[in-house]
């Protein structure tokens, strides 16, 4: 066993702040990158140790920049590094850089990164210990002519996915032959410029799905657990905006079943660490293996609400050889959690990337709620990064009780500055078809007549503050009204103030 | 002055919603809302952090003013925000009496709902495209995104190239009815 005393966190936001206070509690010293995007950063106030990368050596964004890590790592003699999502997470040139330099990478080996990052390997991997897939194109779509014929074995609707991607980038459904030239042309553009590979394969795409997925924990010494499942089918374009563990539509005969599947790939890729397997869920109970997350996911959380285990120090704990002292029968499923993202984007406009700065926030942790922030006051939300600012869990002993405590919890965050999906997230819980489980990844577009939360008399309270301000306002710029405070911002003590002295 | 300077006159306000509907206010400063034929009173209160609420009716609501031009106000209530202008009784019946006189106008802009960078534009000046044809594809927090005409009509003008970075609200192609 080879203990870790020291790691570099090489990401940013609220996953850095996450792994920090886990390796605090480990005893384990931690250490932060400083980008120039953001000096001012909240998570550096978590890092035992900052290392300066605000001096730009290279066109290559901070967290991608393999050997300026790799150096820094060196030169601090620090013992490992936790990518966390994104950027490095699921990189197996990165990962087979660590093992060369000696540094211990919190994660799966270069080989089974690779091997399930790339989706067409990922797949006849599967297909080869008989998991269930979706028909499609056993490995990428030569070009358009190809995509056609294709499409026509299968039958439309069919759906494009970039061979590397993730994230729902580079993916693209095709309901008819009118359209699959353009649509496979796009797909292909969008995969190069995100993934700088081209390659797309096809699947049949499945209507009104679950995604749902199985957290999955290996160690070195060949045992594999699941922790259970999530439920991930609040989604918008691909993207997750609400998460919750366990998932209503899963018996514990199904849960067993797409377990042992879970465990079966994550056997036959010899893997090792946290790892997700994501599926399909038809409407009929069949499931179909979809990818393998080789990272912890950002929905983690709603698993550690009801397991109550802490998966970072599991990463961490295997990634030091560690045995695991778990069995698969020791895992408890215990209550409902459900994860709120709060994304800057403004809902009204179409989830558009809402930029500027968080002047104030209000936040409520307790006993069954958990705020994982990336943000505090004076944050500046910029074009650089993600959009997402925070994750709000919430716990409850039933599923009721979680939608309820997390609809609480969210009435009492508020954020002045910055638009967010807290209204869109009140939206959803609140949805009838929601609070019976009714629900699969189209969701959004089908049942949501509107995006946004809205109470009976919120139109008019806004009316009257903007009647009030004003009337308060023409009295400022009326001559005859002496104010030496004039031009000064109008605060309500300020208004309070003026309106008793009226 | 549009408004009566007398403190012994009502002041009467009416603000106008982003969908048309108008809510009518009689000397707001007295902190009271009319209901039926009730007058209930309103609160406001700051909290330690400095954010702001309205209580009425024993219901408390967070509230923000995001942005202010004269009579034009955009009011954030709970995190869902409202573009309000606020109107006296005679600057209301001008804007009606214009509203309803000003012809449809025959350009619709394509405005950029984010920004963004633009990866490709599908067609060109003077083609003739459908509703709902793609026109140009944007890139946006590493999403593309399709822009589509919600008219019937023919490229007037294409205001950017591709490659060019667009910021939100930006008139991106003119399309001829």
């Amino acid at each position: 066993m080879k203990k870790i005393k020291s790691i570099l966190i090489a990401n940013r936001g609220e996953i850095a702040i996450r792994i920090s206070e886990t390796a605090k509690k480990m005893g384990i010293k931690t250490y932060g990158i400083k980008t120039p995007k953001e000096p001012g950063a909240y998570y550096l106030q978590f890092m035992d140790e900052i290392i300066d990368f605000t001096e730009a050596i290279s066109d290559i964004p901070e967290f991608l920049d393999i050997d300026r890590i790799i150096y820094s790592i060196k030169e601090f003699n620090i013992d490992a590094v936790h990518p966390g999502y994104g950027y490095l997470a699921e990189n197996p040139y990165f990962a087979q850089k660590c093992i060369d330099e000696k540094i211990t990478f919190i994660g799966p080996s270069p080989d089974s990164i690779y091997k399930l990052g790339n989706k067409t390997i990922a797949k006849q991997l599967a297909s080869r210990h008989n998991i269930p897939l979706l028909e499609g194109s056993d490995g990428n779509i030569k070009n358009t002519k190809h995509a056609k014929l294709l499409a026509q074995k299968i039958g439309y609707p069919v759906i494009l996915k970039a061979a590397s991607g993730g994230g729902g980038r580079g993916m693209r459904i095709v309901e008819s032959e009118d359209s699959i030239e353009k649509m496979f042309r796009m797909a292909q553009n969008e995969s190069e410029k995100a993934f700088a590979d081209p390659s797309v394969f096809m699947e049949k795409y499945v209507r009104n799905p679950r995604h749902i997925e199985f957290q999955i924990l290996a160690d070195h010494h060949g045992n594999i657990i699941h922790l259970g499942e999530r439920e991930c089918s609040i989604q918008r374009k691909h993207q997750k905006l609400i998460e919750e563990a366990p998932s209503i539509a899963l018996n514990d005969e199904l849960r067993e079943k797409m377990g042992e599947s879970a465990i079966n790939i994550a056997r036959a890729s010899n893997y090792r660490n946290a790892g997700t397997v994501e599926f399909l869920l038809d409407e009929s109970g069949n499931f179909y293996f979809m990818e393998m997350n080789t990272r912890i996911q950002v929905e983690h959380p709603v698993t550690e609400m009801v397991t109550g285990l802490d998966l970072i120090e599991w990463q961490i704990r295997i990634a030091q050889e560690e045995k695991l002292t778990i069995k698969q029968k020791d895992v408890k499923i215990e209550g409902w959690a459900i994860e709120c993202r709060i994304n800057a984007e403004d809902v009204q406009s179409g989830f558009s990337p809402f930029l500027g700065t968080v002047e104030k926030i209000s936040i409520t942790n307790g006993k069954n709620c958990r705020f994982d922030t990336g943000v505090a006051e004076g944050s500046n939300v910029t074009s650089n990064f993600d959009s997402m600012l925070a994750k709000l869990i919430c716990y409850g002993e039933t599923r009721e009780k979680a939608i309820s405590n997390s609809l609480s919890a969210l009435s009492k965050l508020q954020i002045q500055g910055i638009k967010t999906t807290i209204p869109f997230c009140k939206a959803v819980l609140n949805h009838p078809k929601f609070i019976k489980g009714d629900i699969s990844t189209s969701f959004i577009v089908k049942d949501m007549k509107q995006l946004f939360h809205q109470e009976q008399d919120e139109e008019m309270i806004a009316a009257f503050w903007a009647a009030l301000n004003y009337n308060v306002q023409l009295d400022i710029e009326d001559e005859t009204y002496v104010d030496y405070e004039k031009g000064k911002n109008m605060t309500p003590w300020l208004m309070n103030k003026r309106l008793k002295s009226l | 002055m549009m408004f009566s300077k007398s403190k012994k006159n009502k002041q009467k306000f009416i603000a106008c919603t982003g969908n048309n509907k108008k809510y009518e206010f009689v000397n707001p400063k007295e902190l009271s809302i009319k209901q039926g034929k009730e007058n209930l009173p309103v609160e406001i209160i700051q909290d330690k952090q400095g954010f702001v609420y309205i209580v009425w009716k024993k219901k408390k609501y967070q509230v923000d003013v995001i942005e202010k031009n004269q009579n034009q106000y955009e009011i954030m209530v709970n995190g869902v925000s409202y573009p309000i202008s606020i109107e006296s009784p005679f600057s209301y019946k001008r804007r009606k009496y214009l509203a309803e006189n000003v012809e449809e106008s025959k350009v619709e802009k394509i405005h950029a709902p984010m920004p963004g960078k633009i990866v490709e534009f599908l067609v060109e000046e003077n083609q003739v495209v459908k509703e709902g044809e793609t026109l140009l594809i944007l890139e946006a927090m590493k999403m593309q995104n399709e822009i589509i005409s919600n008219i019937h009509g023919k490229i007037n003008k294409i205001n950017f190239q591709a490659e060019d970075n667009v910021m939100k609200d930006d008139i991106l192609i003119e399309v001829e009815r």
